[in-house]
């Protein structure tokens, strides 16, 4: 762990901000969210790698995806999204949120979440342990040192995409677009 | 030299109130047989906030935290840090009692702006809250003000230190343990945090604070949390001739503050009130009866 | 430039003004904004003759004076200015409403009565003045008609008894000293029994805390402010009412003199000491039911009366410090409330007389030079320091601590937090939060609303920065009471028990914010967020009201509901229901018929024989 490496703060101090500090939105999007109470807690507690529940989007940067998606949790899901600040990150975690897993036939639950926000990366697992919460941490922290976490930036590089998919599966959505949606997109 | 003392008030209280908010991290942690975060954890916070970008609801939404700010750093001026007193000759208690005003309100116009209904149910908690307190506090400081016939507070920290801490003089002994059993609603932690309540009202004044927001408020947190300290350090416990030693006082009151957190849930807001308005307000109340029947006995 | 000249110039420019509106009404309001404005140049004019006596009238053998002293020079420049700043403001509050006429000529003959009461250098001429003023003000309040006129009739009955008390006073003392002169009262009531002067404390006393609101007597007032148009409440609420404090003044300090006021009663039933806990009582009780009121303008009268305890208090406690402090107050709660009261008037004007605090909000983006009045107002009002109203109250809690009544002063500061609940409250209601949809639309308050918005917001700043400007003629007017002057400089006062450096604190606030905005600067640029843009766990923002103001305090209400009833005001109701009572007995025995009159006589002569002959009476 570099945390403790005060040359690397002086010329990045940014960057190892975000890395050592990921504040994850209190949201339980499914039934995954009953892995995250005991990586908080006394049996693994996540703060000791500085990543700490908080009760609003706002003060958030990291994004967990716990569960499979319905439709109605998408539209919270995109909301949450867009208003955490920038830079801000997605981990999707199980199964579910990458391909429907067990819901693969569902009519009500979303297939592939990357098609309506970004995802930076994967937990793959019908449930993946708490433990696995950590080995995603610590590949997020080398994904931001290489800047390949990414998510947000293709956001709003392909923005108009990712809003016609998310009117596509949601109708029409009440608040007004993100980023402008003009000429180019 | 005063320009200096200036400087180096607000910095020395920053960095301590920091300090307190990462040890309270390590601590908690350690209490609940964790390992905790880095006590330096709250600085990566910050730093991390700082460079983040975050959405603003308008000109009051900024200006309502930048003057709950500065109202903390300007009571830090008027507080006896050490020796250290750049702003304690133009006003007083008063102006102390005053300032204290100013952050609670500024985090209230801000937050108002920011149209959340959270926010507007954590505000309303935290005027009620402080109305709560205050009933006791102004009683107590009173019988401080009462008893060394002044409204200087360095003059009461000067007269502690040839006199005894006034906390183990007979006549403020009451006052002084109202003082400590208020103290948690004062610093705002639990069995008193009704007003953040993360699981209730999502943080209630916080809601829409993101980026460098929320980093100011942080560190509006942490000066508090030293105001709150250093007051009771000051009228209680004599103060210190040096910040160091002003230091070791401040360090022994907030441990007893975090094992309390630690220890306890939190109340709702009506029975804090309740809680405020019965017991503490009556040993404070005894207090100041105490105080004047004494001086009363030793005049005539 | 004479006395009788400028009350000439006030009663005639308020007829001549009622008169050019039947011409023209754009001729009308200048012309009344004209004689209000040079009221004031006229006054201040007036500043350099003070102690100027004139005798204007003889009455029946009595000679009716005017004059100057620092005290009448103060109050008169407070009243001529607010009165100027409130006319300028009606301009367009009161354009296409009908009587309009009617309105200017009382709001100017109101302001024309204030000044010759504080002018009058004898108690006829301050009795007819004061009959002037309630009288008219009992017509404006009751301008608006329906719920209006029960309020005006409320004032009106207080408001007669207080003068009956007040014409009790002035007769006895006619009666023994043969004369009405202030001047020469005051020289010879010094040397009456203390019994008589606590008689004249007294009667004068119910006179002017009638008018104060001193707490007991207070019932009139909520609903004389509410229901009056709200210009005019502005000028009730500042200085009108606060006459009251003028009174009081005159009679505890000018005519019986401060030797004999302090002194009078034994131990802790001194007189002075009972005034100070009714005012202390006056702070607490209406501020905290000022918290439970959601009409704007009616949680504003309830601070109007709590305030007024703050100068009582003050002036009561007769010492140099809290002298100063209750004059300055006066002063303070006059601009600050003035304020309060044009800014909800801008609002009702842009709403369409909307009160109701629990059906607006978020009007910050729509009236911010409104919302700008009411944030300096209720920062006045609270006492936050670099405002006016925190010197004052800083004099007023200074002397009660160091002079050992830390009761009286538990009560001041208490007050002070509780006022902070509701004040927040309104604040919040009015102009911050969600804008409602039928509002999306509304326009900013017309310029001649905003001009007396502005100029009162930044007199609160000036007050609060450099205090020393009003607090030198307020030193002056102590001083010539017989109490020692403070040491003042320009922006603070010197004391050795612990002096007061507002530039001091100026400049460190100012230094903050300017550092903490620069720090916020250097940040990353922040994105600006609509009010549908906020976190609602991730639903969007539902369509109608989204803004948490009904019952805003509701823990803590449920708690002192039960005990903030306004008890006095039952209390009134259930006398005037048993006097009605009364009557109707009394009534019922004038049965018309001759033969039980005839009873009724005999009867009365046997009890008349009968007391003759067992006690011989006569």
């Amino acid at each position: 762990m570099d945390r403790n490496q005060l040359n690397k703060w002086l010329k990045t101090p940014a960057k190892m901000g975000h890395k050592y500090s990921l504040h994850a939105v209190y949201f339980c999007t499914g039934c995954g969210i009953i892995e995250v109470p005991p990586s908080i807690t006394a049996r693994w507690d996540a703060e000791r790698f500085g990543v700490l529940p908080v009760a609003t989007p706002r003060q958030a940067n990291l994004f967990l995806i716990t569960g499979y998606v319905s439709v109605k949790t998408l539209r919270a899901i995109i909301r949450t999204y867009e208003q955490m600040p920038e830079p801000k990150f997605t981990v999707g975690f199980g199964s579910c949120p990458i391909n429907g897993g067990m819901y693969w036939d569902s009519y009500n639950t979303i297939k592939h979440l990357d098609k309506y926000i970004p995802v930076d990366g994967w937990i793959a697992g019908c449930m993946p342990r708490p433990e696995a919460i950590f080995v995603a941490v610590t590949h997020l922290w080398t994904l931001i040192d290489k800047d390949m976490a990414d998510g947000y930036k293709r956001y709003r590089k392909n923005y108009q995409a990712y809003r016609e998919n998310q009117e596509r599966a949601l109708g029409k959505l009440e608040w007004p677009p993100l980023f402008s949606i003009g000429g180019k997109g | 030299m005063q320009i200096i003392a200036m400087i180096l008030s607000p910095i020395l209280a920053l960095i301590i109130g920091i300090f307190f908010l990462g040890l309270s991290r390590k601590m908690m942690a350690r209490i609940h047989w964790r390992y905790g975060p880095p006590w330096t954890q709250p600085i990566i916070d910050i730093i991390r906030l700082f460079s983040q970008k975050s959405v603003t609801h308008g000109h009051l939404f900024n200006l309502g935290l930048i003057l709950s700010l500065a109202g903390s750093i300007v009571v830090i001026l008027f507080i006896p840090v050490g020796r250290i007193h750049p702003l304690s000759d133009s006003g007083g208690m008063l102006v102390i009692l005053y300032m204290l005003l100013l952050a609670p309100l500024g985090l209230a116009l801000s937050g108002g702006e920011a149209a959340n209904p959270n926010t507007s149910i954590g505000i309303s908690r935290q005027l009620i809250l402080a109305l709560g307190y205050e009933v006791p506090l102004l009683l107590i400081l009173l019988a401080l003000m009462t008893h060394y016939e002044t409204i200087s507070i360095v003059e009461i920290v000067f007269r502690q230190q040839y006199a005894g801490w006034a906390l183990l003089s007979s006549p403020l002994v009451l006052s002084g343990i109202g003082y400590i059993s208020i103290m948690p609603a004062i610093l705002g932690i639990r069995p008193f945090e009704v007003v953040q309540a993360p699981q209730e009202i999502s943080s209630g004044p916080m809601v829409e604070y993101g980026g460098p927001y929320l980093a100011l408020a942080t560190i509006q947190h942490a000066l508090n949390l030293f105001i709150g300290i250093a007051l009771f350090v000051n009228l209680f416990l004599g103060g210190a001739g040096n910040p160091l030693f002003f230091f070791i006082k401040m360090l022994v009151v907030f441990v007893l503050g975090i094992f309390i957190n630690a220890a306890l849930p939190r109340l709702r807001i009506e029975q804090a009130v309740q809680y405020l308005w019965r017991w503490p307000t009556l040993l404070a109340l005894v207090g100041l009866i105490v105080v004047i029947v004494m001086k009363s006995v030793s005049a005539g | 430039m004479s006395l009788e000249l400028l009350l000439a110039a006030a009663f005639g420019g308020s007829l001549l003004t009622y008169l050019l509106g039947k011409i023209s009404s754009g001729l009308r309001d200048g012309f009344a904004v004209f004689v209000s404005v040079i009221l004031v140049a006229m006054i201040a004019g007036l500043y350099g003759k003070i102690g100027a006596v004139t005798s204007y009238y003889h009455f029946m053998g009595l000679e009716l004076t005017l004059r100057i002293s620092p005290l009448s020079w103060f109050f008169a420049m407070a009243v001529s200015t607010l009165g100027a700043l409130s006319v300028i403001f009606s301009l367009s509050y009161m354009r296409d409403r009908e009587r309009t006429d009617f309105y200017y000529l009382m709001m100017l003959l109101i302001n024309a009565s204030m000044l010759g009461i504080v002018f009058s250098g004898d108690l006829v001429s301050f009795f007819i003045f004061w009959e002037m003023m309630s009288w008219s003000t009992f017509l404006l309040i009751s301008y608006n008609r329906g719920s209006a006129l029960a309020a005006g009739m409320k004032y009106i009955v207080f408001s007669i008894i207080g003068s009956m008390a007040m014409l009790i006073g002035m007769l006895s003392l006619y009666a023994v000293y043969q004369t009405v002169n202030i001047y020469m009262l005051s020289n010879l009531v010094s040397s009456a029994s203390p019994g008589y002067l606590l008689f004249l404390l007294i009667v004068f006393g119910t006179a002017f805390a009638i008018k104060n609101a001193i707490m007991p007597l207070h019932t009139w007032l909520p609903d004389a402010y509410a229901e009056a148009p709200s210009p005019f409440t502005a000028v009730l609420s500042g200085m009108l009412t606060r006459m009251g404090v003028y009174g009081f003044l005159m009679i505890m300090y000018v005519i019986i003199g401060s030797v004999q006021t302090l002194n009078m009663g034994y131990g802790l039933l001194k007189f002075n000491y009972i005034l100070a806990w009714l005012g202390a009582v006056t702070i607490v009780i209406p501020t905290f039911i000022a918290m439970l009121q959601n009409d704007a303008k009616k949680l504003l009268a309830w601070h109007g009366i709590g305030q007024g305890g703050y100068m009582v208090l003050g002036i009561a406690y007769g010492t140099n410090l809290g002298l100063a402090g209750g004059i300055f107050h006066t002063l303070n709660h006059a601009i600050y409330i003035v304020l309060l009261f044009m800014s909800v008037a801008a609002v009702q004007y842009r709403t369409g007389g909307e009160r109701d605090l629990n059906s607006m909000g978020g009007l910050i983006k729509k009236m911010p030079i409104a919302f700008i009045g009411a944030l300096f107002g209720i920062s006045g009002l609270i006492g936050l320091p670099l405002t006016n109203g925190f010197v004052s109250k800083w004099l007023i809690y200074k002397t009660l601590i160091l002079n050992g009544s830390p009761f009286l002063a538990f009560t001041a500061l208490i007050g002070t937090w509780g006022t902070i609940l509701s004040v927040y409250k309104f604040l919040h209601n009015l102009f911050l939060g969600q804008l409602p949809e039928k509002y999306k639309d509304i326009k900013k308050s017309p310029v001649n609303m905003q001009i007396p918005i502005v100029i009162l917001s930044l007199t609160i700043l000036l007050f609060g920065i450099l205090p020393g400007l009003p607090l030198k003629v307020i030193n002056s007017i102590i001083a010539s009471f017989g109490f020692k002057s403070l040491n003042v400089t320009l922006w603070g006062i010197v004391s050795e028990t612990g002096s007061l450096n507002t530039i001091n604190l100026f400049a460190a606030i100012l230094t903050g914010c300017v550092i903490i905005w620069l720090i916020l600067k250097t940040g990353p640029k922040s994105v600006s967020a609509s009010q549908e843009n906020t976190y609602a766990a991730g639903a969007s923002i539902p369509e109608g009201k989204y803004h948490y103001t009904v019952d805003f305090y509701n823990p803590f209400y449920r708690m002192i509901k039960p005990y903030l009833k306004d008890f006095m005001d039952i209390f009134y109701f259930k006398l005037a229901g048993w006097t009605q009572t009364l009557c109707n007995i009394v009534r019922k025995t004038y049965t018309g018929y001759v033969g039980h009159y005839v009873t009724y006589i005999v009867l009365f002569l046997a009890v008349l024989i009968f007391m003759q002959l067992k006690w011989s009476l006569w």
